[in-house]
C-alpha cells in the first residue's frame, strides 16, 4: 500500500504540473457551468439532475485527457525501466496512477459543488438526489480512467492512448446506448447492451437510487480494465 | 554478488545474448564491454530482471531476479542506458521518491540523501528542476538514486555516454570511489574508460564473452595473440650500420631503419623478428658488439585498442537459428 502511496503522490505532482490538467480543469468547469446555466431559470426543477446527466457525456472526452500520458509517458521516458527494477509490482504501479487520476477527477468535480451551493442559495433543492449523482459521476469517472490507464499501458504515444480509451469508451456509451433500440438486435441481446451500458447504470444514481447492481457494475468493469492495464504492462516485457 | 547462468535472449529469429554466464564478486568493479549492439543492455535488463532471458537465469546477492523479484531488487542499484528521469520534477522530489520506492522510511532518507548528494557533487542543486539541469549533472543525478538505498550491486549502463571530457572524469572518479563498498558492473563501448576503473573486464560480442580478465591479464593475452612483436631501438650510428649489425642475427626476419628527424646522430629501428620470439638480448648484444650506443630498447605491445577490435569484430553468424 505504501508503494501504491508513493506512485500516487508523483503521479499526482507530475499531473498538476502538465499543462493538460488546467485545460481539461477549465473545459469541465466551463462546460458543466453551461449545462447547469440552461437549466436554472425560475420554474424549473431545483435539482442537479439535468446537470449531472449533460456533464456525463463531457467525460467521454475529458477522462482520457487526464489518462493518457500515465503509463504511456512512462514508457516514452523510459523512466519503466527504473519502476520496474524498483521493489515494487505492476500491480501497484498500475492502482496507483489510476487512483491519481481519480484523485485529479474528484477535483475537476468541483465546480458541480459550487453549482449546488448556488442553487441552495436560490432554491430549496433536495440534497439526496445530489449525493448520489455526484457519487455516480465519480463510479463513472473511474470506469472510464481505468479504460484510459489500460488504453495508455497499450502504447507510448500519448494520441494513440487518448484515441483508443475515446474509442473504448464510445463502444461503452454512444454504441450500448443507440444500438439496441435497432430493430435487427435480438431482444435477450438487447437486455444485456442495455445493461452493459454505462448511461443506464448512471441513470438510476442519478435519479437519487443507490442499487448494489449498479456498484458491482461499476466495481467489475473498472477492475477488469485495471486488471488489463497490469497484463499489458507485464506482456511488453515478454515481447 | 551477482552471477548470470547461460543467460539467453531470442528477440523473434533474432539471438540478442547466447548462453552468457557471469560472475561478480564482491566489492569489485567490473567493466563490461562490447561495440555497440553486441548485447550489452539486453544481457543487463535481463541481470537486472527488466527483460525475463528466453533461458538461463540470474541472481543477486543469491536471489533469483525472476522468482524472488522483491529481494532480488532491494539488492540492486540501476542506471538504465540513457539514464531515464521526471524532467519535472525537482532532485530532492525524485530522490524522496526513488528511496520510498525502496522503502526507506523519512528519517533514513534524509541520512542517505545527505551523503549521496554531498558524494554526486549534487548539494547545492537539491531544489532544482531536473529538466533544466545539464546532462552531467542529470547523469548525477542518476547515480544518486540508483546509491540512494545502499544496494551492495551497482549496475551502470553507459553512465558516460553524452557528457563531455569533463564531465565523463568527473564519474568516472565517483565511480570508481565506488568500488571495494559496492559491487560495480559498469558497462561501455568505449575501452580506455573501463580500463582506467575496472579491475576486471569482460568483452563481449555477439552476445557472447570473448574475453575475461584483468586489464593486465588481456594486455598479455593480447600480446601473446600478437603475431609480429616488434623491437623498437634507439641508438646512436647511421642506419646503414645499425642494419649491417643486425640483419645477420638469426632470429631477425626485417630491420627497418631511418635517422632521427632532428639531425643529431641517433636512428630508430624497428626489429621484426621470425615468430614471436623476444629478440631484445640478442639486439642490444649485437649493437654493443658493433660499438654502437643503446639509448631505449622496448618490445612494442599491441595496444588493448587493437585487441579488443580484434577479439569483437567476429564474423555475423549465418543462420542464428542454425
Amino acid at each position: 500500500m505504501r508503494a501504491v502511496l508513493t506512485i500516487l503522490r508523483r503521479e499526482l505532482a507530475s499531473l498538476f504540473y502538465s499543462p493538460i490538467a488546467y485545460v481539461v480543469l477549465a473545459m469541465f468547469a466551463l462546460g458543466s457551468g453551461l449545462v447547469f446555466y440552461i437549466g436554472f431559470a425560475p420554474g424549473e426543477h431545483a435539482a442537479m439532475r439535468g446537470t449531472f446527466g449533460g456533464v456525463v457525456w463531457l467525460l467521454v472526452f475529458l477522462a482520457p485527457a487526464i489518462s493518457m500520458r500515465l503509463v504511456s509517458e512512462e514508457l516514452s521516458r523510459g523512466t519503466i525501466e527504473r519502476l520496474a527494477t524498483s521493489p515494487i509490482n505492476d500491480w501497484q504501479i498500475i492502482l496507483g496512477k489510476w487512483l491519481a487520476a481519480v484523485v485529479f477527477f474528484v477535483v475537476l468535480l468541483l465546480p458541480l459543488g459550487a453549482q449546488a451551493v448556488v442553487l441552495e442559495l436560490s432554491a430549496a433543492p433536495d440534497w439526496g438526489p445530489i449525493f448520489t449523482g455526484w457519487l455516480g459521476l465519480l463510479l463513472v469517472g473511474g470506469l472510464y480512467l481505468a479504460v484510459g490507464v489500460f488504453a495508455s499501458a497499450a502504447t507510448e504515444n500519448q494520441i494513440i492512448a487518448f484515441l483508443l480509451s475515446v474509442f473504448v469508451i464510445c463502444g461503452l456509451t454512444f454504441l450500448l446506448y443507440f444500438l439496441p433500440e435497432a430493430s435487427f438486435v435480438p431482444p435477450k441481446v438487447r437486455s444485456a447492451m442495455v445493461f452493459a451500458n454505462v448511461n443506464r447504470q448512471f441513470e438510476g444514481f442519478n435519479k437519487g437510487l443507490i442499487d448494489i447492481r449498479n456498484f458491482v457494475y461499476f466495481a467489475s468493469v473498472t477492475a477488469m480494465f485495471l486488471f488489463f492495464a497490469v497484463k499489458l504492462l507485464e506482456s511488453r516485457r515478454w515481447r | 554478488m551477482l552471477t548470470a547462468e547461460k543467460l539467453t535472449k531470442w528477440y523473434g529469429p533474432n539471438l540478442a545474448v547466447d548462453a552468457l554466464s557471469l560472475e561478480l564478486e564482491p566489492g569489485r568493479i567490473v567493466g563490461f564491454l562490447g561495440p555497440n549492439g553486441a548485447g550489452k543492455s539486453t544481457t543487463i535488463r535481463m541481470l537486472t530482471g527488466y527483460l525475463p532471458p528466453t533461458s538461463g537465469r540470474a541472481t543477486l546477492d543469491g536471489h533469483d531476479v525472476l522468482t524472488q523479484p522483491a529481494a532480488a531488487r532491494r539488492k540492486l542499484g540501476y542506471l538504465p542506458e540513457s539514464n531515464p528521469l521526471y524532467p519535472e520534477m525537482r532532485v530532492d522530489e525524485y530522490l524522496h521518491f526513488a528511496g520510498k520506492l525502496h522503502g526507506m522510511d523519512r528519517a533514513a532518507r534524509r541520512a542517505r540523501m545527505d551523503h549521496v548528494t554531498d558524494r554526486c557533487g549534487l548539494s547545492k542543486l537539491r531544489r532544482r528542476t531536473i529538466g533544466r539541469l545539464s546532462k552531467g549533472n542529470k547523469q548525477r543525478v542518476g547515480l544518486a538514486a540508483a546509491l540512494l538505498h545502499d544496494p551492495p550491486v551497482l549496475v551502470l549502463d553507459e553512465p558516460t555516454s553524452g557528457l563531455d571530457p569533463n564531465q565523463i572524469s568527473q564519474v568516472r572518479r565517483l565511480i570508481r570511489d565506488l568500488g571495494g563498498e559496492h559491487t560495480v558492473l559498469l558497462s561501455s563501448h568505449i575501452l580506455p574508460e573501463v580500463q582506467r576503473i575496472a579491475d576486471r573486464v569482460v568483452i563481449i560480442a555477439q552476445g557472447r564473452v570473448v574475453a575475461d580478465g584483468t586489464v593486465d591479464e588481456l594486455r598479455q593475452r593480447s600480446h601473446a595473440e600478437d603475431d609480429r612483436a616488434p623491437v623498437h631501438v634507439e641508438v646512436r650510428g647511421a642506419p646503414e650500420a645499425v642494419r649491417a649489425a643486425l640483419l645477420p642475427l638469426d632470429d631477425i626476419n626485417t630491420v627497418d631503419a631511418a635517422a632521427e628527424g632532428d639531425g643529431g646522430d641517433w636512428c630508430n629501428a624497428w626489429v621484426v623478428p621470425h615468430g614471436r620470439k623476444d629478440v631484445r638480448a640478442a639486439v642490444a648484444e649485437a649493437l654493443s658488439r658493433h660499438g654502437l650506443l643503446v639509448r631505449e630498447i622496448r618490445r612494442e605491445a599491441g595496444s588493448l585498442e587493437e585487441f579488443f577490435v580484434r577479439v569483437t569484430d567476429v564474423q555475423p553468424r549465418e543462420a542464428a537459428a542454425s
